[in-house]
């Protein structure tokens, strides 16, 4: 469980509007005969605090948009802004990949103190952090663990701990959770529930299931098949504190918006 | 070697629960096997009996020979051990210096030689891991000293520099070079995408990156070519003592030769050899601790 007072310094922290705003935007991977357009035209905005998820089969570019967003690619046609700029890796915007992506030569905590080096955290606040980030994520005494000797799911902790530790108002996470196996992945769904009604930031999710869009999201945007394009656009209503994981899918509204985002997904594939 | 504690991927004992995750972690790992110590005493057993078959088939094919010029028994290197390891009728070891001595100099000629190298190797390897066209260019330059003998080049070191330390130390520096050089380009050069691109995500500059990511996943490569740079270096250490070679294990063996004094030949032999192994088992141990990680990610 998070602490409260970590939870306060990080509603603080976003003072920069967060809003994504993704305009006409289309991806070319390629050049030439053998040119594929992976992704649009799409247009979407996220306003500041907006739990967006993408929905699609594989392959839809729901993982291209989320580089695009993410400032590791450019887009072929059309602008993506953060906050009004256009993003750079490593400025505003902090991202969980599907695969941890840690540092072996770096112990658990180690890893979080690097990236607390790079967002410019003091050297001397920086031992005082990293448990604080670990704790965020539900990790309690492994830091001093080299990265192999921790589990998959635990190694995904870390590495949203990482993400989080630049207090980016943006939080990207590319199909975090596709790996694991059903149980672990349920938990780390239900905690990341937890941090983000406890942080409020705005994040975009990719993954390709369902349930996982509907149990998340504040909003889920299902993408058609290559190229990309907005299937549907649906501001889900659900609430965001006050309820319990089991809670939430007991509720009938959950189950409507699974089968009516299911059966958008299933069109557009 | 590894807690089994923390390896298991059971999802019960996942991060939710931490308390099962983290229980005995700090007891030490648990040790090996039952029988491994056994199999471990057995192995010692049959190198050390392998050794003494060695010996003694030494001693039937030196006594066969009853030429101590053309084999010396193992009892005459014995004795030119004490002989070259002390002061003897006011001679002092072989030459004039103790064989720690002629060791000891060779040594440090490897060490300064492959420490020079090793720097030269590295700084030469990462450039050309980060720029294409200076790969392009020194590449085949590279491969091409790689590929001469030490020995090939010395005349030419002799020739600039003379016959005392100096083209010795070169000649082991410009051997040592190539393997350290080829080896980190090639793993620079490969750097994984994956971890460049969540370190530039978290904001690292070029210079961070190369400096927590490429250079930490190249070092096992690394350390391979300095392994390979050390031993070529110790190769050529004995090429290099030909010449005015004496103090040095080298420069011993060959005035030895000269003489035809074979016990004091096999003795530099054994002393050339074992050290080489004892440097390897130090590189060895130096790479465990070191790369903790090497296999694992």
């Amino acid at each position: 469980m998070p602490s409260p007072d970590i939870a306060d310094s990080s509603t603080r922290a976003p003072e920069v509007p967060a809003a994504v705003d993704v305009r006409e935007v289309e991806h070319v991977y390629g050049r030439g005969p053998g040119a594929v357009t992976a992704l649009g035209p799409v247009s979407l905005t996220v306003p500041e605090g907006a739990f967006l998820v993408l929905v699609g089969a594989s392959g839809c570019g729901k993982s291209t948009l989320l580089r695009l967003i993410a400032g590791f690619e450019r887009p072929t046609s059309g602008s993506v802004r953060i906050g009004g700029v256009e993003p750079v890796p490593g400025k505003g915007a902090g991202v969980v990949f599907q695969q941890p992506r840690l540092f072996p030569w770096k112990t658990v905590g180690g890893n979080v103190e690097l990236a607390l080096r790079y967002a410019g955290v003091p050297r001397q606040q920086r031992p005082r952090r990293v448990p604080e980030l670990l704790e965020r994520v539900g990790l309690h005494d492994v830091a001093d663990r080299r990265i192999w000797q921790i589990s998959g799911g635990q190694q995904q902790r870390v590495a949203m701990a990482r993400a989080l530790a630049g207090d980016d108002p943006l939080l990207l996470l590319d199909e975090p959770f596709a790996a694991l196996d059903a149980l672990t992945r349920e938990r780390l769904q239900e905690d990341l529930r937890q941090v983000s009604a406890e942080t409020g930031r705005t994040s975009v999710f990719v993954t390709h299931s369902v349930e996982e869009a509907v149990f998340l999201g504040s909003r889920v945007v299902v993408l058609t098949r290559r190229p990309g394009r907005v299937a549907l656009d649906i501001d889900l209503g659900l609430p965001r504190t006050g309820l319990g994981p089991d809670e939430l899918r007991a509720l009938p509204e959950y189950a409507s918006l699974r089968a009516e985002i299911g059966h958008a997904v299933r069109a557009a594939a | 070697m590894t807690s089994p504690v923390s390896l298991r991927p059971d999802p019960a004992a996942e991060p939710g629960t931490p308390r099962t995750a983290t229980a005995g972690e700090g007891s030490p790992p648990a040790s090996a096997a039952p029988g491994a110590g056994a199999l471990r005493y057995r192995r010692l057993g049959v190198r050390l009996l392998s050794i003494a078959v060695l010996l003694v088939l030494w001693q039937l094919a030196a006594s066969a020979m009853r030429n101590p010029s053309f084999i010396p028994s193992p009892r005459a290197v014995w004795d030119q051990l004490l002989l070259t390891s002390t002061v003897h009728d006011g001679i002092r070891g072989y030459s004039g210096h103790l064989l720690v001595e002629h060791l000891g100099l060779s040594l440090r000629r490897i060490l300064v030689g492959s420490v020079l190298g090793v720097v030269a190797g590295l700084a030469l390897g990462v450039v050309m891991g980060t720029v294409p066209w200076i790969r392009v260019v020194v590449e085949p330059l590279v491969t091409f000293v790689r590929a001469l003998p030490p020995l090939a080049y010395f005349s030419l070191l002799i020739i600039w520099f003379g016959i005392d330390e100096t083209p010795k130390l070169w000649l082991l520096t410009i051997a040592a070079l190539p393997p350290v050089a080829v080896a980190t380009a090639s793993a620079v050069y490969a750097a994984p995408a994956g971890l460049v691109e969540a370190a530039r995500a978290l904001g690292a500059t070029r210079w961070d990156v190369t400096r927590d990511v490429v250079l930490p996943n190249a070092l096992p490569e690394i350390f391979t070519g300095v392994r390979l740079a050390v031993g070529i270096a110790y190769s050529s250490v004995v090429a290099a003592e030909t010449i005015n070679g004496v103090p040095g294990i080298g420069g011993m063996v060959r005035d030895a030769q000269r003489y035809l004094q074979t016990d004091v030949v096999v003795l530099g032999l054994f002393a050339i050899g074992l050290s080489g192994l004892l440097i390897d088992a130090v590189l060895r141990v130096a790479e465990n601790k070191l790369i903790p990680w090497r296999g694992r990610a």
